[in-house]
């Protein structure tokens, strides 16, 4: 299959997605299963390089830059993707069908992008198709949340364009990396925020709670994975070392746990939990030793394993039952037990529980944040691996399996969606158990090579596994001492979309009040007043003039008897008002126009 | 077999009225308090005294031992740091989400006159 070899695997998704549209539901649903695992494959096939080099706009492309990271975010989008869509089977429609492999598609595009203008192009895709995946739950709050979050993405397109162009112009190179990037401060900026604004960094966080559940189920766990993962990948191949990564990643990391705690829905919990686990992800990029790029791209492939998981089983729950408020959820256990044993797999995995998948990506990011002996990360690293055990690890689990019985007795996930979690509660523990076969596909994993193996991580620094349980069992303590603290209220949490939700409404009223007031003084100064002024003025003043000039004519050739004059003046007022003069005068008015303007025209000359 | 049927019939409905009985007391709870049983309570204990029992019999590698000077990079190699710092962080946390409450705390339709 040597051919795969020179096939972007974003063209295969892309195109796929688009014949999909005219088939019939059943094919169209294989169709889509066996295009995720096409396109894994294709992956696997890929030779390490650059290829594809189109022209457009007078530069060449690079459609295909294939290295270790390329590869390993390539293969776990492909899979996140293969999951997903045998999880939903019922759920799939031909819209979110044609939309998740376009996104996907796209998602790869980014990856293997080797330039700035398809990076861009890609990315703008994924922005678009990513909306249908939102507004596919056609509810009234998901259409007004897709529109956010599409003007959001739209609004840091534009800010990442700009950086782009200012980058093109001042190196001539379209070159997508670090160096290309770096030559314009200003361009570095505009990029980095561009990116940013993607991986809901702080205070650019909002659209991703906002908009996330507010998807359908299936969407939901698609939109998981890969926008801020992408966001992920570009800030790995254009920002290492930047070191404003590590206080953001850490603030990204406490505040997702902060905003978790005080949530209600358990979508919206998971969601705050996506921005806590990308904060991981930022720190390590800035970070950016060779380990600590290794744990990057390790955390990225497990967190959209186990993330997909915990939102397989929350969508699980909601297409079940309807709902997704923890304060109308609680006692799903005894129904949904299938579902609660691979929800909570999911949640130990997130919390880097030994022998999960988080426990051997999460700990390469504190280790190189404790081998460049940088404390305070370190710290705020270790208070947000103690802060997911209590808001996705122990809070998602127990708010929405256990605690209070309120009655509800769905009947157990469909087979699809169960299988579909099997897979990825699998993965979770497989890698977790096997560490080398994840370790074997990371970049500079030939630092990694003597300490890959089970008996190196789990038995021979065994301390670490000892205190990592210590951490944990002391956190899940402190939850349920603290659970009266924890009880969930039927509210919402303010967060920085705020500035453009209720801001909008207060920049409405602000311009209305400051534009309408403004309209009313015009209208009131120049329609009512200054109008018939002039109006008047226009009637008024030929009038004048013409009497001032006839009066002397008058009083020499009439008798200059007032009355017959006044009786005059007041004839040719009303003629001039009325605008009916006698064809002569009309003649002559026309000929002394003409004259006037052939001496104007023959002076200017 | 009909003496068979009727024991398993009579267990099923011990069964029932146990669970009903227990759903019963569960309801009787006031709304978003669960009951903990005091096995879960203990078990609990017990988990945490192991994770601290297990720190006698390992040798743990020592972290920042370039830091001499930092009080927390020193703190980090204390003997029980990391049950100790889990129990801080995460009560941290909660008492800062819950002071947060008073201030970001909304009622569900408060942004329903907005765009």
């Amino acid at each position: 299959m040597t051919h795969l070899d020179n096939i972007p695997p974003a063209f295969l998704l892309i195109i796929g997605a688009f014949i999909l549209l005219i088939l019939p539901a059943t094919v169209r649903k294989i169709g889509a299963i066996a295009l995720a695992a096409l396109g894994f494959y294709a992956i696997s096939q890929l030779s390490e390089g650059s290829r594809i080099l189109p022209e457009f706009l007078g530069f060449n492309l690079t459609l295909l830059r294939v290295d270790s990271t390329s590869k390993a975010f390539g293969y776990i989008f492909t899979l996140s993707a293969f999951g997903a869509l045998i999880y939903s089977w019922r759920e799939q429609c031909r819209l979110q069908n044609t939309a998740a492999l376009a996104y996907v598609g796209s998602a790869l595009g980014v990856v293997f992008a080797g330039d700035m203008i398809s990076w861009y192009l890609f990315w703008e895709m994924m922005a678009i198709s990513s909306t249908f995946l939102v507004l596919a739950r056609n509810t009234k709050n998901s259409r007004l949340a897709a529109q956010r979050y599409i003007l959001v993405h739209l609004a840091g397109g534009l800010v990442l364009l700009t950086g782009i162009i200012l980058a093109i112009h001042e190196s001539g190179s379209i070159d997508f990396s670090k160096e290309n990037i770096y030559q314009n401060s200003t361009a570095k900026n505009f990029i980095l925020i561009g990116i940013l604004i993607n991986t809901a960094a702080v205070p650019f966080s909002s659209w991703l709670p906002d908009a996330y559940p507010e998807s359908t189920v299936f969407g939901g766990i698609i939109l998981s994975a890969y926008t801020t993962k992408t966001a992920v990948y570009t800030l790995v191949r254009g920002f290492p070392g930047e070191e404003i990564l590590i206080p953001i990643g850490c603030i990204m990391a406490v505040y997702g746990i902060i905003y978790a705690l005080l949530e209600n829905d358990m979508r919206r919990i998971l969601a705050y939990s996506i921005i806590n686990q990308v904060g991981f992800m930022v720190c390590g990029i800035g970070i950016g030793t060779k380990l600590a790029i290794a744990g990057v791209v390790a955390h990225a492939f497990c967190h959209i394993i186990y993330k997909a998981l915990l939102w397989m089983s929350a969508g699980a729950v909601l297409y079940r039952t309807g709902k997704s408020k923890c304060t109308e959820l609680g006692g799903l256990y005894k129904t949904m037990p299938i579902t609660m044993v691979r929800g909570t797999i999911g949640a130990l995995a997130i919390s880097g529980v030994p022998l999960t998948s988080g426990f051997i990506s999460k700990t390469l990011i504190t280790a190189s944040a404790e081998s460049q002996n940088l404390i305070w990360a370190w710290l705020a690293l270790e208070v947000a691996s103690a802060g997911v055990f209590l808001h996705a690890g122990i809070k998602f689990p127990f708010f929405v399996f256990f605690n209070v019985d309120r009655g509800l007795r769905p009947k157990e996930a469909p087979r699809s969606m169960v299988a579909g979690m099997g897979i990825m509660a699998f993965l979770c523990i497989y890698l977790g158990v096997n560490p080398n076969h994840l370790y074997s596909i990371l970049p500079y994993n030939e630092i990694l090579s003597e300490k890959n193996s089970f008996y190196e991580i789990y038995i021979y620094h065994f301390d670490h596994v000892v205190t990592m349980f210590q951490m944990l069992a002391f956190s899940g303590l402190t939850f349920f001492l603290f659970l009266p603290m924890l009880r969930r209220t039927p509210t919402i949490s303010i967060d920085f979309d705020w500035f453009y939700r209720k801001g909008a409404k207060l920049f409405y009223c602000c311009m209305d009040k400051t534009f309408n007031s403004l309209n009313k003084a015009s209208e009131h100064i120049f329609i009512k007043k200054f109008l018939p002024a002039l109006a008047q003025f226009i009637v008024v003043a030929p009038a004048t003039i013409t009497v001032v000039l006839l009066r002397p004519v008058w009083q020499e050739s009439l008798n200059p008897d007032e009355d017959n004059i006044k009786k005059r003046e007041q004839e040719l007022i009303a003629k001039f008002s009325s605008g009916t003069f006698p064809v002569a005068y009309s003649a002559i008015f026309i000929l002394i126009f003409i004259g006037i303007i052939i001496f104007i025209g023959r002076s200017s000359s | 077999m009909a003496t068979k049927k009727k024991a398993t019939q009579e267990i099923i409905l011990k069964k029932d009225t146990k669970t009903k009985g227990k759903a019963l007391k569960e309801k009787s709870q006031p709304a978003d308090n669960p009951y903990i049983s005091s096995s879960f309570w203990k078990s609990m204990w017990i988990i945490c005294g192991i994770s601290i029992m297990l720190e006698f019999f390992i040798h743990r590698q020592k972290h920042f031992e370039e830091l001499e000077s930092s009080v927390l990079g020193n703190m980090s190699n204390w003997f029980g740091f990391y049950g100790m710092f889990g129990f801080i962080a995460c009560s941290g946390c909660i008492l800062l989400a819950k002071g947060l409450s008073v201030f970001l705390k909304e009622k569900e339709d408060y942004y329903d006159d907005t765009p």
